[in-house]
């Protein structure tokens, strides 16, 4: 099976300066505690050129560098950060096999749809740079070749041919043999693998047992470790625990970027679109904060969604500061994407977004909405409120034959006879009715309006059933000096109301 | 030599032309969308009317009138208008008074509509300006007017954000419709006057153009508005009762629980237009009688 190796050198590191890019080019550590120790585990370029190591102890690199920073070494964060960068290239690969700390295998099974397997190697290439990460990739048909010739091989992107392997390994250093049957090897006064390969076969396996038969047959380029896919997660969740926690906006935003940077590779590499998502902020010392954030479109562009978790965080008061940002997609739906034509803003819908969610945080959720007819025959219940997402305008030949007539079907003969402006609450209406009670005019507004015109009467009751039955005979009035009006006499009491107007 | 020359001279045209092309094309990209210059109404007379043969898009136009003078419905034919192109609108509904179903039947498609209900007065304007300046609506609608409710209040515009409002149009290059009335206008560009005449029509005046076409003035009929609403010639009162001499059903002239034995207003038993009576008081009176 042809597989990829995908290597990111000192991938924590990486991750480190993506998620806070005021580190790029400074001295800093990520240390863990080994036996009561703080050792380093993984150092930066600057620190590096410094003289600093890993497996020193904090201290003795501090001395060497005394403007170090350091960092927890978290290897479940790694390997979070690892996952959802195999997620985001699933759309090169049909599967990922992590190898933490710092690399994954992908099935290059799809090479042929990406220009074969070197195409395939630039373009992992060119997304993890789109993610801001550095990569070597390597195409092998084995697990020990890809690997050892991603991390210490010259090129970025190479494909072993299937058969090609020990030449391809020979002159690799004994240190990608990376455990102690290389030190065996070296005591022998061997330095490549090629030279490894070259011993006989019997010769290895009895002085070196079953482990040295292996590291031999792996020097040949025979390795035969099955790949094993990652299960991909039901949930889309990510989580960023903070250093310290946050008393300002500031140190979220950076957090919230890798939240929705994540994210929004994970939803694009499953090709999905957010459709809801929830922010969960926790407090310290206690105390937790939701946040909702619906998309009018839905959307997998870390950056869109960025820009929107920050207008919608940004005026949040809180009572303490912010110790851990979460953020999960309650529902995603197929992500379509978006055609543009010439002439279109490249960010395409970013604007319609951005002024939604401005809108929402000010005026809040409830006053923005689409409305919805309801089958009610009370005129001031026939209509609702829904979520405001609009269908994606159509362009090209399927707008042109699908478009004209493919909605407007559900318009009710009756609401044609409806007022444009109507009350929610019928106002009584001071009218002066005639003997035979019929309507002459009505004092709105302090002045009085005589009928000129009047059709009627369009009788609606109903809710007998219920404790507020209705029973009006409804008036289209014309009143002078305002116009035509929507008027009812109510059953009930006899009055008229006004419950709307033609305007 | 010469066809030396030639070569570069032809090398400098295709270079030139593609100079132009990619010129024509960042131009496109960096003007805001404005793929329809006007946005018609429907209606050919007051389209007429207009110096640009309708709405002009990126620019703010009052309609100003009475009441129930036909503004509403001559903004959701414009609304209507930029359905049919697929484009969205927004409806800024200060009064709380928008009729959904009037403005389905009048083409809107109401999923393209976003109406938004601000709990303030003052902040119809700033998110009429957010809306506009946004660029992602054809269309905004804002409603200033104090609507049906006799006690509520009309919202004036300051000339600050009169200014805001039109710049934000601008910028967005979609038109800017403000539903305003007679005692409390705003400034816009370009100002059409609607007056309702009588149960027959409705007229239109440009009072206010920069373009001109200013005091053109067109009279329509309510049809044109509202096809159903048939006022034409003092209206058509439906004949329920046929003893009664003036037309009007009986049931408006006398309190109909008298008349008709206690029963409701179609003589069907009680409960359809009033609660039922409480079975007790029933009870009481029936059980001393045995």
């Amino acid at each position: 099976m042809r597989r990829a190796y995908l290597h990111l050198t000192r991938f924590p590191v990486q991750r480190r300066v993506v998620e806070s890019p005021e580190l790029a080019g400074r001295p800093f550590v990520l240390v863990e505690a080994v036996r009561g120790q703080r050792r380093v585990a993984f150092a930066s370029t600057s620190a590096l050129k410094a003289g600093v190591r890993p497996g020193m102890t904090l201290t003795a690199a501090t001395a060497l560098e005394p403007g170090l920073r350091h960092f927890d070494y978290r290897p479940e964060d790694e390997l979070r950060a690892l996952t959802a960068l195999g997620e985001a290239l699933l759309p090169l690969a049909p599967g990922f096999q992590l190898c933490a700390p710092d690399g994954l295998w992908l099935d290059a099974g799809a090479a042929h749809l990406c220009d074969g397997e070197e195409g395939l190697g630039t373009r992992m290439l060119s997304l993890c740079a789109e993610l801001g990460y550095r990569a070597h990739v390597v195409v092998a048909s084995e697990a020990f070749t890809s690997r050892a010739v991603a991390r210490h091989g010259a090129r970025r992107v190479e494909v072993v041919a299937p058969g090609d392997s020990a030449r391809a390994l020979a002159p690799l250093p004994l240190s990608a043999l990376e455990g102690r049957e290389g030190a065996a090897f070296s005591a022998l006064g061997l330095t490549t693998l090629g030279e490894v390969a070259a011993l006989p076969m019997g010769a290895v396996a009895a002085r070196g047992g079953a482990a040295g038969a292996r590291v031999h047959a792996r020097c040949r380029g025979e390795d035969d470790t099955p790949f094993v896919p990652a299960a991909l997660e039901e949930v889309l969740e990510e989580r960023v625990v903070l250093d310290f926690p946050a008393e300002s906006f500031e140190p979220l935003r950076f957090a919230l970027k890798t939240l929705t940077d994540r994210l929004g590779a994970r939803l694009s590499g499953r090709c999905r679109a957010a459709v809801r998502l929830t922010f969960t902020l926790k407090l310290d010392p206690s105390g937790q904060r939701q946040v909702t954030l619906t998309l009018a479109r839905p959307t997998a562009r870390a950056k869109l969604l960025h820009e929107l978790a920050r207008h919608r965080l940004e005026e949040l008061r809180l009572e303490n500061p912010v110790a851990e940002v979460s953020a999960r997609v309650d529902e995603h739906s197929e992500d379509g994407g978006q055609q543009l034509a010439l002439g279109d803003a490249p960010e395409g819908d970013a604007a319609l977004e951005v002024v939604l969610s401005r809108l929402a945080s000010t005026l809040g959720e409830a006053s923005l909405f689409a409305a919805g007819l309801e089958a009610v025959h009370r005129p001031e219940a026939a209509h609702g409120t829904r979520a405001f997402r609009p269908p994606e305008a159509r362009r090209g030949l399927s707008a042109e034959l699908l478009e004209p007539g493919a909605r407007r079907a559900a318009v009710s003969v009756a609401s044609r006879e409806r007022p444009s402006r109507l009350l929610a609450e019928p106002a009584c209406l001071d009218a002066e009715v005639a003997e035979s009670g019929r309507l002459l005019a009505a004092r709105m507004a302090g002045r009085r309006h005589r009928v000129t015109a009047l059709t009627g009467p369009e009788r609606l009751g109903g809710e007998w059933w219920s404790e507020t039955p209705f029973q009006r005979d409804y008036y289209r009035v014309h009143f002078e000096g305002l116009g035509p009006a929507w008027v009812f006499r109510d059953g009930r009491d006899g009055r008229f109301y006004l419950q709307g107007l033609f305007d | 030599m010469s066809a030396a020359e030639q070569r570069v001279g032809a090398g400098q045209g295709t270079g030139s032309v593609v100079e132009q092309l990619r010129e024509r094309i960042r131009q496109l990209q960096a003007a805001p969308r404005r793929y329809l210059a006007v946005l018609r109404t429907g209606l050919s007379a007051v389209d007429a009317l207009l110096p640009t043969g309708g709405l002009p898009l990126g620019q703010v136009v009052e309609l100003c009138g009475e009441a129930a003078s036909g503004r509403t419905s001559l903004a959701l034919h414009a609304v209507a208008a930029a359905h049919q192109e697929a484009r969205l609108c927004a409806w800024v509904d200060g009064p709380r008074e928008l009729y959904s179903p009037s403005a389905a039947a009048l083409g809107v498609d109401l999923e393209r509509l976003l109406i938004v209900r601000p709990q303030a007065p003052e902040q119809r304007v700033w998110a009429a300006v957010q809306l506009a300046r946004s660029g992602a609506f054809a269309c905004v609608v804002l409603d200033l007017t104090r609507g049906v409710n006799p006690d509520g209040r009309a919202c004036r515009v300051a000339l600050a954000e009169a200014r805001k409002l039109a710049d934000a149009a601008a910028r967005g290059g979609g038109l800017l419709l403000l539903l305003t009335s007679p005692e409390s206008p705003a400034d816009g560009v370009v100002r059409l006057r609607t007056e309702a005449r009588d149960g027959d029509g409705w007229s239109v005046e440009v009072v206010r153009s920069r373009q001109g076409g200013t005091g053109a003035r067109a009279e329509l009929p309510w049809s044109a508005l509202y096809p159903a609403l048939g006022l034409e010639g003092g209206g058509r009162l439906l004949d329920v009762a046929e003893d009664s001499e003036d037309g009007t059903p009986d049931f408006l002239r006398d309190q109909s629980g008298a008349l008709r034995n206690g029963l409701g207003i179609l003589g069907q038993r009680p409960g359809r237009d009033a609660p039922m009576p409480p079975m007790r008081q029933g009870l009481d009176a029936a059980l001393p009688a045995h």
